[in-house]
């Protein structure tokens, strides 16, 4: 009796367990791919606001590839890639997540983290979605928030960058300094590793914008992004411009011979800008200038610093304007101080009196016109100086 | 059994004998969910589900399980049903899966669901059962609401997560502590009992009945007087 009755407590007991089990496994079955789904999708909800549709976020090892400084990560998923980047706008560690289709373009942004002050930030990711490599360059930056848009503009760039990458293709993720100190080297080998200044150019040298002088080794000049290396004595090294190597080899001899005799300009009637002209053997002017700045608009006193703008320009005797340098300027950080950089001011070359008036700085409209102004009045001053035999 | 014995059967658990009140089963739980209402709400309809669910079939078996292992078979059928509840809970309702934590697969352990098994189920028919599983589990719904109201009104100065003008800014934190659960539900027994004793139904002496050993401390020869003079817990 008592030996049956344990075996019919074993066999109720497993009876029970077994088939609370298959129930379960059942159940299981149907909830555990919803859970799964559910779990996957908190995990990338955030993956998923960047790149709507993307399914199967993997994230990848990014020692693996070559990829743009700023990006700090990147999950693969079936519609594209999500990048985290991590850039610097008017304070350090702005975080920007970045979802690229496989068609190159953007498809969201989202904003980790951020330091900014003014919020732009937040609204400028909307107007970077639908763009490509191709035209991420042409989007403009938040006046009165460059930083912060420069800054989510090259985030932005760098991701479709690193999505090309990733994809096979190659990009070249030099900055322009580097591609500038490649290609010296490469035109003009004996220049290599060695330090080079732009040539402020009182001369007119044709269709040559760009001048590099590398120590006593020679010259290197730029047409159009190509570049030649000419040796002092005239030899034209590696030429991957259309120029011709007569052209070329003549450069050094012109910047060698030039030389520079300061003008009177005492009882001249020009623009009180100038404050001093300086004249070539050719012809051509130089001009130091004191621009306007931010604070007061155009043609008036000079800016919330109580400085000027130093301007020197050189103007060849037709007025053509041959070459713009900003000598000193003390405009607001990050605003008006992008006058200084060379991307700013070298756009005045090749300009005459009637073409200048497209040259703005995104932001910081008081400081162009200022600036403009200032090289403007040059032209006036040739026409007096050569009515005057200067 | 007539109409009004098979509602009597149900609203038993109400009042007269609610498990968390009157019989003081399951204050484990009591204590932890009832910090907010949407927790207490859905802790008591997951606890009724499973009553329902375990009661029903342990009623059905209740002829074919031998004595001796009753309480392993009542674990593993509470068990399955608990996890049941709580996957179907993790995939549907995530956000109240998170909201119970821990305490959702601690229904297993709950005594009012073993006790209702060993009290109840075990000795009646299925359909009386599952009326007793329902009474009891909203029975459990009711006391946690009842908690959860006080608790949350005064201790966050919240009604289902929603901020009450002027008790939002002045609300007395202890409440939502442990201690403070304590003292809601030491407050509600004797509110319970007050009210049972002015209706003229004094608390029901139900002694070793309620308890889910019951049955193994009598047939060892223990007696409701013997129980009595040991210090017995629940949960």
């Amino acid at each position: 009796m008592k030996r049956s009755f344990s075996w019919s407590s074993i066999i109720v007991l497993s009876v029970i367990c077994l088939v609370m089990s298959g129930l379960l496994a059942v159940v299981n079955g149907i909830t555990a791919p919803v859970i799964k789904k559910a779990e996957d999708a908190k995990a990338n909800g955030a993956l998923a606001e960047v790149l709507p549709g993307g399914t199967g976020f993997e994230e990848l090892d990014i020692s693996e590839y070559t990829l743009p400084s700023s990006i700090t990560g990147v999950y693969r998923a079936d519609g594209g890639h999500v990048f985290k980047t991590s850039v610097t706008g008017y304070s350090s560690g702005l975080q920007i997540m970045i979802g690229v289709n496989g068609a190159g373009e953007v498809t969201g942004t989202k904003v980790l983290s951020s330091s900014e002050t003014l919020g732009a930030e937040n609204t400028y990711g909307a107007t970077t979605v639908g763009q490509t490599v191709a035209t991420i360059d042409g989007l403009d930056t938040v006046a009165g928030a460059t930083k912060t848009s420069t800054a989510f503009r090259q985030a932005v760039k760098d991701s479709l960058n690193a999505s090309i990458i990733l994809g096979g293709g190659t990009v070249d993720l030099r900055t322009p300094e580097e591609i500038l100190k490649d290609s010296i080297a490469e035109v003009l080998p004996a220049a290599a590793g060695k330090d080079f200044e732009k040539v402020f150019l009182v001369e007119d040298l044709g269709e040559i914008k760009n001048v590099y002088k590398v120590g006593t080794d020679g010259y290197v000049v730029e047409f159009d992004g190509a570049y030649a290396g000419i040796s002092n004595d005239g030899t034209v090294g590696v030429n991957n411009t259309t120029l011709s190597s007569d052209k070329l080899s003549a450069v050094p001899a012109i910047l060698e011979a030039s030389v520079l005799t300061d003008v009177d300009i005492s009882g001249l009637e020009i623009s009180d800008k100038i404050t001093s002209v300086q004249k070539t053997a050719s012809g051509n002017y130089v001009f130091m200038l004191k621009a306007s700045g931010f604070g007061i608009n155009g043609d008036a006193e000079y800016g919330i610093s109580g400085l000027p703008i130093i301007v020197k320009t050189s103007v060849s005797a037709d007025g053509v304007i041959l070459d713009c340098l900003t000598v000193e300027q003390h405009e607001s950080d990050g605003i008006g101080s992008v006058c200084e950089n060379a991307d700013y001011y070298s756009k005045y070359a090749g300009r005459t009196e009637g073409t200048l008036d497209d040259i703005q700085i995104a932001g910081a409209t008081y400081t162009a016109n200022g600036y403009r102004t200032a090289v403007s009045k040059v032209f006036e001053a040739v026409r007096k100086l050569k009515e005057a035999g200067k | 059994m007539d109409k009004n014995s098979k509602l009597s059967v149900v609203t038993k658990g109400f009042l007269k004998e609610n498990p968390v009140f009157v019989l003081v089963l399951g204050t484990c739980p009591t204590i932890a969910v009832t910090t907010g209402l949407v927790g207490a709400v859905s802790m008591g309809l997951a606890a009724t589900a499973v009553l329902i669910c375990s009661n029903l079939v342990i009623s059905l078996l209740r002829n074919i399980i031998p004595d001796k292992v009753r309480i392993p078979c009542f674990i593993v059928i509470i068990a399955g049903f608990v996890t049941l509840v709580q996957m179907l809970m993790h995939a549907y309702l995530p956000d109240l899966y998170e909201l119970l934590g821990i305490y959702l697969a601690l229904i297993t352990v709950n005594c009012i669901i073993l006790g209702r098994a060993e009290m109840f189920a075990s000795k009646n028919r299925p359909l009386d059962s599952v009326l007793d599983g329902l009474g009891m589990g909203l029975g459990f719904t009711i006391a946690l609401i009842c908690m959860a109201l006080i608790r949350e009104v005064f201790g966050k100065g919240q009604i289902w997560g929603v901020d009450i003008p002027f008790l939002k800014d002045h609300t007395i934190g202890f409440l939502t502590k442990s201690p403070g659960g304590f003292l809601v539900f030491g407050l509600l027994i004797a509110l319970s009992t007050v009210i049972a004793a002015k209706q003229g139904k004094p608390a029901p002496k139900l002694g070793c009945a309620q308890c889910p050993q019951a049955g193994i401390c009598r047939s060892a020869g223990v007696t409701d007087d013997d129980c009595a003079k040991t210090e017995g817990g629940n949960d």
